[in-house]
């Protein structure tokens, strides 16, 4: 089962205080490390708050939690917080006002059986010694 | 009292006691700001090579050599940095003949260039306390980014024409893709789809001009466009929600903003992230013409995006990251990019950025462990000395050290 979902990300003050006490703490990594889902995108998928997803697209992938979305029906749209998880997905090929598509990301979802993703992972990536 | 450098709102009535290792008592700190005061006691740098433990005085000749033998060197940060520190960075930036930016070129800087060159028009927040009875939050969440915004300024504080306040004279609207905090705490949200601001500005000068909205709800946007006709003062706050959605298309907020000030009172003031985003777009634009961007590349000022970190991260042989973590907050192609360079990064806590750095330089935290001056996110200078003794350097002196090694 897969959805296509557009990821918007956001700002979240827990996540931010999570981060300064430490950018490498299981509190910023379950805050970060988590998609915002429609409960009509979770049925389709066959997932459960919690569960695992994974995200991709042509830029990158991650595993994340699903956390269950408490605002009205937003089908095909999911939220995430700003953080070095979603930046996975965010293409660096910018358009003419130089701004990135944080806001708008273009994905693809399906339940995973893998761990979330750590951040020693991703910045394993990034120094282009992981997969 | 104690300022916070947590934000942009640089709150100036903190209350603070510290003992060993944590905060002992706290007046007026938001969750942010005391997230900010309580990273003075965990992961902080030290001073590094190659990952290895070395003297300040190392590691800023370190730096120097890197920069020195750079041919297409980047400097990027400066948004957390004071404006004394700001100036040093862009004389370094002009004799190195590097490329400067910062971290609104791929977010807000296009808002900004027009607020700064008098485009849109715009007010100090003690303006919004004072007069504003509309206050528009459009594709921001001061609740998650500026937690004292609606308290201190714009929805529940008493101001000089507003003693009613929220309760009877003020009114806030949020206009944004998702039900956020702040969309919550305000009885007026419009939910707008990605990419569909500008179909919303569209409907808004609509209903403005007496005709049918073609977007949204049309009985919901004729009630906005009453609430903006009645409106006597009125700010808008956009953040980056609605900057990435009209992108190049700035033009359409500006029409927006004249038609506001042809019927009422209209001003704009960005919500700027970082503490000093501002002070850097400020003192840049005076400097050169430009507030962000910069190539001083064989002697010669260019601006343009081949200068934005985005597009010169690609092609730079050495980059200086100061008060910012890249790797964090920049998209993976980037971050990238940046990773595998000769990196340098001065910075008071340890992040992927300096994690991933060949020299690490700590520095004093602004606001805690060094003084300095900061423009607000409104225009307004303040200035603030540190709370806590340090023998760590500041951006400044760290700065200054590097430039007289080069």
């Amino acid at each position: 089962m897969e959805a296509v979902v557009t990821v918007v990300t956001f700002r979240d003050i827990f996540q931010y205080e999570a981060e300064k006490k430490s950018r490498y703490s299981e509190d910023y990594r379950k805050l970060s490390a988590q998609i915002i889902l429609d409960k009509q995108d979770m049925a389709g998928l066959g997932v459960k708050d919690s569960q695992n997803v994974l995200v991709k697209n042509d830029v990158g992938s991650i595993v994340v939690a699903v956390k269950t979305s408490e605002d009205d029906p937003h089908p095909g749209l999911a939220f995430m917080v700003n953080s070095p998880w979603s930046n996975q997905l965010v293409s660096d090929d910018v358009c003419t006002a130089s701004i990135p598509g944080f806001k708008r990301i273009s994905a693809q979802i399906s339940p995973s059986g893998e761990n979330v993703t750590q951040i020693s992972e991703l910045f394993q990536k990034m120094r282009g010694q992981g997969a | 009292m104690v300022v916070c450098t947590g934000c942009s709102l640089l709150c100036e009535d903190i209350e603070l006691a510290l003992a060993t290792g944590a905060i002992s008592q706290v007046k007026n700190l938001c969750r942010k700001g005391h997230g900010h005061f309580q990273a003075l006691f965990t992961e902080r740098t030290m001073p590094k090579i190659d990952g290895q433990e070395v003297s300040v005085d190392q590691a800023i000749k370190k730096a120097a050599d890197i920069l020195r033998n750079a041919k297409h060197p980047l400097l990027y940060g400066w948004s957390n940095s004071t404006l004394e520190a700001q100036r040093v960075g862009i004389d370094l930036a002009r004799k190195l003949g590097a490329t400067i930016d910062d971290t609104m070129s791929f977010c807000r800087g296009i808002l900004m260039e027009r607020v700064l060159t008098g485009k849109l028009p715009t007010c100090t927040l003690d303006d919004v306390r004072n007069f504003a009875d509309t206050s528009i939050f459009w594709g921001s969440d001061p609740s998650n980014s500026h937690p004292r915004h609606l308290s201190r300024f714009a929805y529940y504080p008493r101001g000089e024409k507003r003693q009613k306040s929220y309760e009877e004279e003020r009114t806030c609207i949020v206009v944004d893709v998702r039900k956020s905090a702040t969309a919550k705490l305000c009885s007026n949200y419009f939910r707008v789809p990605p990419g569909g601001d500008a179909d919303f500005i569209a409907s808004v000068i609509a209903v403005l001009d007496g005709k049918i909205p073609k977007y949204g709800d049309k009985k919901r946007m004729i009630e906005l466009g009453t609430i903006l006709r009645k409106t006597e003062y009125g700010a808008i706050s956009p953040g980056l929600g609605l900057v990435s959605s009209i992108q190049d298309r700035i033009e359409l907020l500006e029409t927006l903003v004249a038609k506001l000030n042809e019927i009422t009172t209209f001003k704009v003031v960005p919500m700027v992230e970082h503490y000093n985003t501002r002070g850097f777009n400020q003192l840049l634009l005076n400097d050169t013409g430009y507030l962000n961007s910069v190539s001083f590349h064989s002697g010669q000022v260019t601006h343009g995006p081949e200068n934005s970190v985005i597009a010169a991260a690609k092609g730079c042989d050495a980059a200086l990251v100061i008060g910012s973590d890249p790797l964090s907050s920049l998209p993976f192609g980037t971050a990238k990019c940046l990773a595998r360079v000769p990196l340098i990064a001065i910075d008071p806590r340890r992040s992927l950025t300096t994690d991933a750095a060949k020299v690490v330089i700590p520095s004093a935290m602004y606001g805690l462990e060094a003084g300095g001056s900061a423009i607000r996110m409104d225009g307004v200078k303040i200035e603030f000395e540190p709370i806590v003794k340090s023998d760590l350097l500041s951006d400044e002196q760290i700065l200054k050290r590097l430039k007289e090694e080069i």
